[in-house]
């Protein structure tokens, strides 16, 4: 009987590895564990053998009934893996063909350069204002300290409404109207489109983009706008880069300066780009003017603050190595497409 | 660390007001975690002696009780199942009429025997939890009084978070120092009476310290006759109100005097302390670390296996305590102890950390040892425990207090500069204020002198340069010396926690008052970051379905919008003209961003592109009766395949779902559902093909194809190009204004299961999906929670002038899971509120 069960074991080995569908599997099973089978007639012979023996050969006979049990599990197992993967065999896919796509626009390179600014604005603690671009005189000239025979509040520099109003020439005037709603601490960026009647060029557009900054608080001293402006540079043009000012005149601030960086062409050395000074004018900058405080309300002798305004096309276009104005308002779509990587 | 009003009154006047003095405790940095008032108790609970106890027949533990309530009067019949009744003597009887938490005294009857009143245990006074059996006063208790005065009532008991750094406010000490200096009011502790020890050749100590590192201090005091018995009530209460359990005088002193200075103590049996060998004269008492594997059965009832790193207090054989964390049974304070050894010690927080930890014994003494004690007070403890051991249990000290304090702890100085208190802080406190604050907590002011950056343990190495100088005579001083004036403290020891000039300036900034603290900045909301994001949003979205952005100029000229359509008046009613435009093709402000989007089209579609998606978001302007608007608006201009793509299926052009998909997804990504649709009204769209959505009756995006006559006379032959020109236009500011919600709230996850119904209707035309949608939620609105659309079919089975539509419908009820009765039950009211509105049947 030893011998038998020894036999029938080899048997079943080799059938069951011979299995190669469901179906085999299927039949397997009923051949060596049914009730036909002959591991089941072994059982039934036990009593056959000595009493003593008993015991041990039954547990042999239990012992192979799992045997088997696992052998066809396992064989089940892994044709089902097996037709799975023939499943999802790819028959030979170029992986390098492209996939499902949904094709990206791209944002605008000014708006590129805003959102950009805004950013850096915003992680300094800045928060972000506007104002129309319809303003009036007292907006736009008078509150900034500019005298009523001013050669900017001409026709040929500024555009003027048939209602009598203008459109801004400077986003100047958020500082104003914000001044006039809240009482400092203020802490500001206003971006926007401003309007000078400028026949477009390389360097000129009629319409164009500023940001302005406005700081007001108790203590507020130049240092200040050397160090936003500074960090300002960096973020926006890189850690190497340096800023500087130096004098100038506007009517709204006292003391009044020109804000530089070092070039980003050169880094300084000077070059085409810089007209070989090492250094790019980035805008006017200053402390508010006592006068603009007194139109506005505020005591200058508490609050004292800087401003600064960036024109954006410059910006993008030293950012950009994009040479013309005139190129960011054609809005030609291979120029757009260029900006996609920036568009993240 | 709980605490109880009438006992720290004791060491200081306290505010009346319980809510004040919680604000005094948590903004001085001992935060209360809860407080629990204990209200007094009313006049018709007295104390009363019980005059005769007996059995009442048929029952095995009633008692009918003759209870005498003093004054004169006649005893009261009181039935008692109390164990512990006994003829004689004094408990606590509640008179009728009482009323104890929840239940009233009543006049009763038990067992057919009349009773007048109730004799409470502990626990039914809400004393403690102890109910095994009814209150028993010492012999000499006042009989008839109102017990408030004996239970120490009413009180208030406050619930402290201590934090670690903080060891010294585990006791009342502490705390009444600490609220001593935020009060600004004066403390009085209790006074040492320190009688010198008297002889008794039969009592001695061989105290042997083998581990200085692990105890850097043991004092040992030996007495005698000490009589061990229950403690005084007022010390019970003590003890209870801090939720420790009385257990004999001795102990409950060990505890108490824990309580008050934070300092735990243990007390030995001294006749059950071994000696080392049998010819040493005296026991002995070892700290050393265990054996490893040596046993000690603990006083908690454990059995615990110790290990090397563990610190015993042994006597000649065996451990007889865990150092700092528990007591050994084997030399306990029992009933027949007459001579202790009182332990006054301190032990590495490290050490008793990991012990504590290591064989999961947490105690009152651990918790206090972990957080660094001082060995300085070890001494000043053990005398407070001393003379309350010989107060409260009689007891005789025996010869001087034993000392092994090999490494004395020398006192701190720290140098602190007002100026850097402002400087760090905020706000100024003067050199009076700092004193006054620092000395409340124990510091000690010694002098002025120069700041150092590091505490000195030495004060002759405070040093004042220029006092120096002057001193000698020399009058032109070194002006490279910047000496910074400081205040010069010692510290106290017990204030571990106290090592640098910055301690002391929380220590001053905590006191002061962290309301003291100003602020500078007003903060104060100028931008509009929702319409901020919003753009930005909307932008990104676009940009997703390959849409370019363009910037335009702000001017258009007006002939233009004369071709899309617009009527010259209304035109002329709206637009604002220049007074000095550059050009006429630039007269006016633009009221429309189509037109140049129309313009960049064709140059594109001149530069060879043919799939283009162009957008730009910017302000337009118009007239209105208060003179001039500028709202933002985006509008978008597209032609060509669809930008989702694969070169396995064949490109679409883009059309109309397409398209609506655009705006819908960009509604969903919004989280708004404008449900109004129309045709759109703009003249330059084809009607047919054209849609806009509307809310409260104003058009807040509009899309559709332009109509090829307009396209041309933007120069765009549609005919030529074979390809519709799509146009969106999108009421930015309106859109901006309906995202403005209040904060979401989280709702409840629904814990029944959700139901899904499909239903396949024959609709005549007329009836649209929104309105068909809108009905069918509306049935029940409590269970109905979506309507999906997944098919429509027009074609041979249906008749005429109908159509075929799906959808999924899905139920749910929050409070229970639908069953399906009443799931068919919906489907059919359903089915019959469409056929009686609309005559729909299902297919």
């Amino acid at each position: 009987m030893q011998e038998q069960l020894n036999e029938l074991i080899g048997q079943a080995k080799a059938a069951i590895a011979a299995c190669s569908s469901a179906n085999d599997i299927l039949n397997a099973r009923s051949a060596y564990l049914g009730k036909k089978s002959v591991l089941n007639g072994l059982f039934a012979r036990l009593r056959e053998l000595p009493q003593e023996e008993r015991p041990a050969f039954g547990q042999q006979i239990n012992d192979t009934r799992r045997q088997f049990e696992d052998m066809l599990s396992s064989r089940e197992k892994e044709l089902r893996e097996a037709a799975w993967e023939k499943q999802h065999s790819t028959g030979g896919r170029d992986i390098s063909m492209p996939g499902f796509r949904r094709e990206r626009g791209s944002l605008h390179p000014l708006t590129i350069v805003s959102h950009q600014i805004h950013e850096v604005f915003l992680r300094m603690g800045f928060e972000i204002a506007e104002g129309p671009d319809i303003e009036d005189d007292f907006h736009n000239f008078d509150a900034l300290n500019t005298p009523q025979d001013h050669p900017s509040r001409n026709l040929a520099d500024t555009f003027y409404l048939e209602n009598g109003m203008l459109l801004r020439t400077q986003t100047s005037t958020v500082q104003v109207r914000t001044m006039e709603m809240y009482k400092p601490p203020i802490r500001i960026i206003s971006p926007g489109r401003c309007y000078r009647n400028d026949k477009p060029d390389p360097s000129h557009s009629p319409v164009f983009h500023q940001v302005e900054a406005l700081v007001v608080d108790k203590g507020i001293s130049m240092t200040d706008l050397n160090d936003t402006l500074n960090t300002f540079a960096k973020i926006m043009f890189g850690a190497n880069i340096r800023s500087r000012i130096r004098p100038h005149f506007f009517p709204f601030t006292e003391p009044s300066a020109e804000m530089d960086i070092s070039c980003v062409s050169c880094g300084g050395k000077g070059c085409r780009v810089c007209k070989h000074s090492g250094w790019l004018e980035m805008g006017g900058a200053g402390m508010v003017d006592p006068a603009v405080f007194s139109i506005l309300g505020i005591d200058p002798e508490v609050y004292s603050g800087f401003a600064f305004g960036l024109g954006i096309e410059r910006i993008a276009m030293l950012k950009y190595n994009i040479p013309d104005m005139r190129i960011l308002f054609e809005n030609d779509v291979r120029m757009l497409r260029q900006f996609r990587r920036e568009s993240i | 660390m709980i605490i109880s009003r009438n006992w720290l009154q004791k060491y200081i006047s306290l505010p009346q007001s319980v809510d004040e003095l919680t604000r005094i405790l948590t903004f001085s940095g001992i935060e209360v975690e809860a407080v629990q008032e204990l209200p007094a108790l009313p006049d018709s609970i007295v104390t009363a002696r019980i005059v005769s106890a007996e059995h009442i027949e048929g029952s095995d533990h009633l008692k009918v009780c003759q209870v005498d309530t003093g004054n004169g009067a006649s005893p009261v019949q009181v039935v008692c199942g109390a164990p512990n009744c006994v003829s004689g003597m004094i408990g606590v009887l509640a008179l009728p009429g009482t009323i104890l938490g929840e239940i009233q005294i009543k006049q009763a009857r038990l067992r057919g025997v009349e009773s007048s009143g109730m004799l409470c245990s502990e626990r039914e006074l809400s004393i403690s939890e102890d109910h095994a059996g009814i209150i028993s006063l010492p012999e000499g208790t006042p009989i008839g009084q109102n017990v408030n005065e004996l239970f120490g009532l009413p009180d208030v008991v406050f619930e402290l978070e201590i934090t670690p750094n903080r060891p010294d406010l585990l006791g009342y000490f502490g705390i009444a120092r600490d609220l001593s200096a935020s009060l600004g009011v004066q403390t009085t502790f209790p006074k040492l009476v320190q009688i010198p020890g008297g002889e008794d050749s039969t009592m001695g100590l061989n105290l042997f310290l083998e581990d200085k590192e692990l105890c850097p201090r043991y004092t040992a005091r030996l007495m005698r006759n000490v009589k061990v018995g229950q403690s005084p009530q007022w010390m019970k209460n003590a003890l209870l109100r801090s939720g420790l359990r009385p257990i004999n005088n001795v102990v409950d002193i060990t505890n108490y005097v824990m309580l008050e200075t934070g300092h735990p103590l243990h007390a030995f049996d001294y006749d059950k302390l071994k000696k080392r060998i049998d010819t040493d004269a005296y026991p002995a008492v070892v700290i050393r670390r265990a054996a490893d594997n040596e046993q000690i059965e603990a006083l908690d009832g454990g059995s615990y296996k110790l290990r090397a790193r563990d610190l015993v207090i042994a006597d000649g054989a065996d451990p007889s305590a865990i150092a700092g964390v528990i007591g050994g049974k084997n030399s306990a304070i029992s009933d027949e102890t007459t001579r202790i050894v009182l332990e006054s010690a301190a032990f590495a927080p490290g050490s008793v950390r990991k012990t504590s930890y290591d064989h999961k014994i947490s105690t009152d003494s651990a918790y206090r040892f972990e957080r660094h004690l001082t060995p300085e007070m070890a001494a000043h403890v053990s005398a407070r425990a001393t003379d309350l051991l010989r107060e409260l249990a009689g007891a005789e000290p025996i010869g001087e207090l034993m000392d092994a304090y090999p490494a004395h702890v020398e006192p701190l100085f720290i140098g602190i500069r007002p100026q850097r208190f402002s400087s760090l802080i905020g706000f100024t406190l003067s050199e009076e204020e700092i004193k006054g604050y620092l000395q409340k907590l124990g510091c000690r002011f010694v002098q002025y002198g120069d700041w150092q950056a590091i505490a000195v343990a030495d004060q002759s190495e405070i040093v004042c340069y220029h006092a120096e100088q002057e001193k000698q005579g020399v009058t032109e001083f070194d002006t490279d010396i910047d000496c910074q004036h400081a205040l010069w403290f010692s510290i106290p020891p017990w204030r571990v926690d106290l090592q640098r000039e910055v301690d002391l300036i929380e220590e001053l900034a905590r006191l002061a008052g962290y309301d003291k603290v100003p602020s500078r900045t007003t903060t104060q909301v100028i931008m509009d970051s929702h319409a901020h994001s919003i753009r930005g949003r909307v932008l990104e979205h676009f940009l997703q379905f390959g849409f370019y952005e363009v910037l335009n100029y702000s001017f258009i000229d007006p002939e233009q919008m004369l071709a899309l359509g617009f009527a010259s008046e209304e035109l002329e009613s709206s637009i604002l003209r220049l007074k000095n435009p550059q050009s006429s093709n630039q007269a006016a402000m633009r009221v429309s961003l189509v037109p140049q989007l129309l313009d960049n089209l064709r140059y594109n579609l001149n530069h060879g592109e043919r799939d283009i998606r162009l957008m730009e978001l910017a302000k337009v302007y118009h007239k209105n009766d208060s003179g001039h608007v500028e709202p933002y608006r985006l509008s978008a201009v597209l032609t060509g395949k669809e930008t989702y793509s694969h070169w396995s299926a064949k490109s679409d052009k883009t059309g109309f779902w397409h398209l609506k998909g655009i705006v819908e997804d960009l509604f969903a990504h919004l989280d708004i559902i404008p449900e109004a649709l129309f045709p759109a009204e703009e003249p330059y769209l084809v009607k047919s093909e054209s849609l806009s959505w509307k809310v409260n009756g104003r058009s807040l995006a509009s899309i559709g194809i332009l109509h090829p006559a307009k396209a041309d006379s933007f120069g765009i032959d549609v005919a030529t190009l074979k390809q519709d020109i799509w146009v969106v236009d999108i009421d930015l500011d309106m859109l901006i204004d309906i995202t403005r919600r209040p904060v979401m709230r989280f709702q409840e996850l629904p814990r029944f299961p959700m139901v899904e119904r499909d239903l396949s209707l024959q609709v005549p035309s007329g009836v649209d999906w929104t309105s068909l949608k809108a009905s069918i939620l509306e049935v029940d609105t409590n269970l109905i929670t979506d309507v999906e659309v997944f098919d429509e079919y027009r074609g041979k089975q249906i008749s005429e002038g109908y159509r075929s539509i799906s959808m999924h419908i899905f139920a749910q009820d929050r409070e229970k899971t639908l069953t399906d009765e009443r799931v068919e039950q919906l489907i059919e009211s359903v089915v019959k509120m469409l056929d009686t509105r609309w005559q729909i049947k299902m297919r």
